[in-house]
């Protein structure tokens, strides 16, 4: 039978603790510990709007177990910039209005980010590729190409991608 | 009323018109932003809702016993705890008309009439244990005959799902003549167009937070388009009206499927019962059977025409799946007979539409009300009759277009410019060269011209308020009820109050939908909260401007009309060395007592119900008119489509934020290539076979194309500014364009969306014989 | 999500495979947990124990060696995407993890867990059964390698014994001049479940077709190669005519099913016009 365990999760690069049933998604744990910037859309990995990246890699956290994802770096959108200072792909969404309604867009800027880490110079299908798991319902997805294309103009002259 | 190509030509704005970064957009792209389902409480239940998984059938047993006994259970409800509770499924309007008989059973308590209709509600000290306790009840439901399609539902002898014979409603439109009509006309042209369901497919599911205050007011706070729903959640449950409040959220996007309750029903019962605060969040599935979905329609067009082009006659015959309960049924289908001839000229006309009840999932809101699904008949019936007399399409649709000041329909002429056909020759101008053909693969471009209204139906007497005040140190404040979908609502109002009061947008903040904090400012639906709310918020901020102006007049010893408010400062427009900021200027207001807010309400123009056999009169405030152009690749083969091209144009009236318009416009592309070409709704007896995101299929990134935006600015609108609106309007006219595209592209039509590789293979199948 | 199981994270394949032995058949090994996590929440699968196999080090990478591919189990969608080895030696692998769900599944989904969660879908199979792939299963008693045309049994059952585990997959190197393609016909074009899948590869040799393998996905049981239609081609002239031949008893040979997404009738016309399209293009090819 399953029995609670706790567990330690790095989260924005602090550690948490959470006592957690084996059953228990990333995804409910992370809003479980106030991560509610991890959105739920489905629960089964169609929609995207649960991405995290776990040791820089986006992940649909409604299908990771939170006691696997124990001791892994695990990073939110809030996790990637401040108001103060923001991501450019943050930046970007707000300034060309690729964000409409915004449920989408914690997961669709963790999955862009995710991509320009592997390639800083993504091409349009490139991106439309890395963008098929996230799904959109309010933008078309017209002004996320826009933003993601003109964060990583940025972040290649600023050299936060290599 | 006179109609106006165009009125205040000559504005210029510092703030309304240009792509600023919208208010709410920071905190969405930070992650910061709160919804519905964000908010917890200490001492916070969770529910869950058990729904019945047949559509049609009689509750013969349901046993909570072991439910209940579960440690940590608080609370198991059936229709037995609740005799005799419905909630209403009509809309909540000013009319004092009585309320259509639509009311629902809470919970069931003896027939199922659709799949997925709630059984019982648990409410849990965690979420595990409640979905355990959902697992441990025992149901028993004994099918009983249902009917599947309207045609099965209309059947002598059917089984009876609504009323007396399943026609839960019928709208006429008759004008002129159409038996001299067709009897005019060289030809007559014959089609019937079938339309799907459609699920809306907000990424947020159904989610809200009720709890019982310290005034014993249950509020709740909720993902909906409809905050005004706390009087139908009141009377449902048995309070007062002013004991239940409604507090919205950012909504994660609605369509019109946040339109009717949803989850509110539920968490007040669960909070009136339990006195603690409860949290209900629908899964994905939930979300799927948890709201009324987009009618389909079986729509007949015949339509007499001379060779020279000229419509002598149309006959439509529109047959509308309400699914199992009315709800919105009624007025989605007044939209499709009203737009049943479109944006052309037919003097003699006749519609007779009906809504059919069936043990399908109800129907209801959803973008285009109704006025898609007829875009979706008219539009490919121009390109039929176009080809019978071998016309150019564009030149046919020429030849009938609607111009500035013509009678639609219902004899009403639009107040506004109907600019279709500048529209529609832009955007197929833009398509440019066309792509070639290559072996198998055949290219088509389609046109989709449209009419949308923009503002509820005008019998229903349609009113918005709106506060604005402005502080000592020149920031703004709106507060109005308006919920805010994710098109900019708030943004658009602080925007509009930005311009009039001279501020900067940074500078304004806008509190929306708080039933009981909020000014009322109805519904966020039917393009209406720009219209509807924005002259509101215009209304309070001109008044304050005003007062504020007089003040400064008389310092600068000068006319009122003299005076200038822009980017945080007031002056003197021929002396602009005269001046201070709007801060100075708050302050020397306020120290001589001078009113610095208004409340404003905006009415909608009132009018009677149409004429119920001849359905002439004025049904809306005014119409939006535009067109898009889209190209096409069709594999012959397999029959799959790639969209290559898809170029919009509308008449906009005035943009508010052009970035937030282009938005509306690109999401519009995308929710109409949906449900022209990939989203399907499949039922089995009632049962929905398509679930989820992996079986019900909205266009990916991958599958969007290049979308143009063409805007036009009549400014002849009857929103601020001469604004109309373009949430509905952009949709519209996509999936006949799509499907006039294909079309072109292999020479036969497929009539029923959407349009699959499987059924263009059919039909290709079928023509080579 | 609910579910009623206990989960074990173990550090190696023994502890792993002991683990899932003695669960017996309510155990169920977990890897990207694309496909376990969502028929559990949906109660297709009511496991009582959970194996999570992320913490066993070496079961993940892409190794060629003495003209052979092998892949470790683990080794996810994205990681065939970024690797050059499999961009040259599998382009038909290449082509069906670019159109293989969303990015997030393919960070996580592996090679493994594809083939053995025994869909007729499962986008990864064609391509390597084109590639006429082995897979090696280890259990309590050691390892045995089989073909993966030989692995599955019949709807979502294949070979393995209770305990055992996939721990790599392996096919020879193509030789030159040999072309391999994969084509995923869907309802939308990203992530989307396919409708037909198939999967061709071959050589040509003297103006003969040589070392023909066809595979087709979601037209049977399970994802099978076509061997009538293979048959047909081996050490014959790419005629049109024979190609056509060939098409059409791949289509006779499969026994797709009516479903939500397209009926059989469809999905066995589909399959011929899109053998003949393949087998057509790497004639050209070569």
């Amino acid at each position: 039978m399953s029995t609670e365990k706790t567990i330690n999760l790095r989260v924005n690069g602090r550690e948490e603790t959470a006592t957690i049933p084996p059953h228990r998604t990333l995804l409910e744990a992370l809003r479980g510990l106030g991560h509610v910037d991890v959105k739920c859309g489905c629960e089964k990995g169609d929609c995207g709007a649960c991405a995290v990246l776990v040791d820089g890699e986006a992940v649909d956290s409604c299908l990771t177990l939170a006691q696997s994802a124990e001791g892994r770096e695990i990073t939110t959108l809030q996790g990637l910039g401040t108001p103060e200072a923001p991501h450019p792909l943050q930046q970007s969404f707000a300034e060309l209005g690729a964000a409409q309604c915004g449920y989408c867009t914690p997961g669709m800027i963790i999955a862009s980010e995710s991509l320009l880490r592997k390639n800083p110079a993504p091409s349009d299908e490139e991106l439309r590729i890395a963008l098929s798991g996230n799904l959109c319902r309010c933008t078309g997805y017209v002004k996320i190409f826009e933003a993601v294309q003109a964060a990583a103009a940025v972040m290649r002259q600023t050299g936060e991608t290599k | 009323m006179t109609a106006h190509d165009t009125i205040q030509p000559n504005l210029r704005f510092s703030q309304v018109g240009k792509s600023l970064t919208r208010t709410d957009a920071p905190g969405k792209a930070m992650g910061r932003t709160p919804y519905a389902g964000d908010y917890v409480m200490p001492g916070m239940l969770h529910a869950k809702v058990l729904r019945a998984d047949i559509a049609s059938a009689r509750l013969k047993r349901l046993d909570v016993s072991k439910a209940r006994a579960l440690p940590g259970v608080v609370c198991v409800l059936t229709a037995a705890d609740m005799p005799d509770r419905t909630i209403a499924t009509d809309i909540p309007g000013q009319t004092g008309r009585d309320r259509l008989k639509t009311e629902q059973q809470i919970l069931i308590k003896e027939r199922v009439r659709y799949f997925g209709e709630p059984l019982a509600l648990i409410a849990a000290e965690s979420a595990d244990i409640a979905e355990k306790a959902r697992r441990l009840i025992e149901f028993e439901l004994e099918p009983i005959p249902g009917v599947y399609s309207p045609e099965e539902a209309l059947a002598p002898g059917a089984p009876v799902v609504q009323g007396t014979d399943n026609v839960v409603s019928t709208h006429k439109i008759r004008k002129g003549d159409t038996d001299a009509g067709f009897a005019e006309a060289d030809m007559i042209v014959e089609n019937t167009y079938v339309t799907p369901f459609q699920e809306h497919a907000f990424l947020e599911p159904e989610a809200g937070l009720a709890w019982v205050d310290e005034n014993e007011v249950i509020t709740i706070r909720v993902c909906t388009q409809v905050i005004e729903h706390f009087r139908a959640v009141a009377d449902a449950i048995g309070v007062p009206h002013n004991k239940v409040r409604i507090m919205g959220a950012m909504v994660g996007g609605g369509f019109g499927g946040k339109e009717d309750v949803t989850v509110e029903t539920y968490l007040a019962i669960l909070a009136q019962k339990t006195r603690r605060p409860v949290r209900l969040e629908f899964t994905r599935e939930d979300s799927f059977v948890g709201h009324g979905n987009r009618h389909s329609m079986t729509l007949k067009y015949r339509t007499g025409v001379k060779r020279d082009g000229k419509i002598t006659a149309l006959d439509v015959q529109i047959l509308a799946d309400a699914g199992a309960y009315v709800y919105l049924s009624p007025y989605v289908l007044l939209y499709s007979a009203v737009n049943a001839p479109g944006p052309y000229r037919v003097e003699n006309l006749n519609v007779h539409a009906r809504a059919v009840a069936t043990n399908n999932m109800f129907t209801s809101a959803f973008r285009g009300f109704g006025g898609l699904q007829a875009a979706a008949g008219y539009e490919q019936q121009m390109d039929e009759v176009a080809n019978a007399i071998s016309m150019d399409r564009l030149e046919f649709r020429r030849r009938n277009y609607l111009q500035t000041g013509d009678p639609i329909s219902t004899g009403f002429v639009p107040p506004s410019a109907i600019w279709t056909e500048k529209c529609a020759d832009l955007a197929w101008e833009a398509l440019g060269d066309p792509t070639p053909s290559e072996g198998p693969v055949k290219i088509g471009r389609g046109i989709g011209a449209f009419q949308q209204s923009y503002g509820r139906l005008t019998f229903l007497h349609d009113t918005s308020e709106a506060w604005v005040g402005i502080e000592m140190d020149g920031t703004v404040t709106v507060r109005s009820g308006v919920t805010d979908i994710g098109a900019g609502q708030a943004s658009s109002l602080a925007q509009i109050a930005a311009e009039i009061l001279g501020v900067t947008l940074p500078n304004v903040t806008v509190y929306n939908s708080d039933s009981q904090v909020t000014p009322l400012a109805g519904t966020t639906t039917a393009t209406r909260a720009l219209y509807m709310t924005g002259n509101a918020a215009r209304l309070a901020a001109e008044a304050v401007r005003e007062r504020l102006a007089e003040v400064a007049a008389e310092k600068f010893g000068v006319d009122v009309a003299q005076i200038g408010m822009e980017f945080n400062r007031v002056f003197v427009t021929d002396d602009s060395a005269k001046g201070m900021t709007i801060a100075d200027l708050v302050k020397l207001a306020a120290s001589r007592g001078v009113h610095r807010s208004e409340l404003a309400i905006f009415r909608a123009p009132f009018t009677d119900v149409l004429d119920p056999e001849t359905g002439q009169g004025q049904a809306h405030p005014d119409y939006a008119y535009g067109a898009h152009a889209i190209e096409v690749a069709v594999d012959t083969e397999t029959g799959e489509v790639k969209v290559l091209k898809s170029v919009a144009a509308h008449d906009v009236g005035q943009c508010i934020n052009r970035a937030a318009v282009e938005g509306q416009i690109h999401g519009g592309v995308q929710n109409g290539l949906g449900y022209a070409l990939t989203e399907e709704m499949l039922y089995k007896e009632g049962r929905l076979m398509t679930p989820s995101f992996s079986e019900y299929l909205m266009p990916t990134a991958m599958d969007m194309p290049p979308v143009e935006s063409i805007i036009l600015e009549s400014r002849s609108g009857l929103g601020p500014f001469g604004s109309k609106g373009i949430g509905e309007p952009s949709m519209t006219p996509v999936p006949p364009a799509v499907a006039n595209a294909i079309a072109d592209a292999i020479g036969v039509r497929v009539f029923e969306m959407p349009i699959t590789p499987e059924r263009i293979w059919r039909a290709l199948e079928a023509a080579r014989g | 999500m609910y579910g009623e199981f206990d989960l074990t994270i173990p550090k190696t394949l023994q502890e792993a495979v002991k683990s899932l032995t003695a669960g017996g058949k309510r155990a169920v090994p977990l890897a990207g947990g694309t496909n376990v996590l969502v028929d559990v929440r949906s109660q297709r699968l009511a496991p009582e124990r959970i194996v999570d196999l992320g913490r066993i080090g070496g079961l993940r990478g892409i190794t060629v060696d003495g003209g052979r591919v092998t892949l470790g189990p683990r080794t996810t969608v994205s990681d065939l995407l970024a690797s050059e080895e499999i961009a040259a030696t599998a382009p038909a692998l290449v082509e069906s993890a670019r159109v293989f769900a969303g990015q997030m599944v393919r960070n996580t989904a592996t090679v493994a867990g594809n083939i053995a969660c025994g869909s007729p879908a499962a986008d990864l199979v064609p391509p390597l059964l084109a590639l006429d792939a082995e897979v090696t299963l280890t259990g309590t008693t050691g390892s045995r390698t089989l073909a993966l045309c030989d692995f599955y049994t019949g709807y979502k059952s294949d070979q393995r014994a209770p305990g055992e585990l996939i721990t790599a997959i392996g096919w020879p190197v193509p030789a030159k001049g040999s072309f391999g393609s994969f084509y995923k016909l869907a309802r939308r074009k990203g992530d989307a479940i396919t409708v037909v899948g198939v999967a061709v590869g071959l050589g040509l040799k003297g103006g003969r077709c040589v070392g023909v393998r066809i595979a087709l996905g979601s037209v049977a049981p399970t994802p099978m190669r076509a061997r009538k239609a293979e048959g047909l081609l081996e050490g014959e002239a790419p005629v049109p005519e024979r190609i056509a031949r060939a098409a059409l008893a791949a289509a006779q040979e499969c026994s797709p099913i009516d479903d939500v997404r397209a009926t059989g009738e469809y999905r066995r016309k589909m399959v011929e016009v899109l053998v003949a399209r393949l087998v057509n293009n790497a004639v050209q090819t070569g």
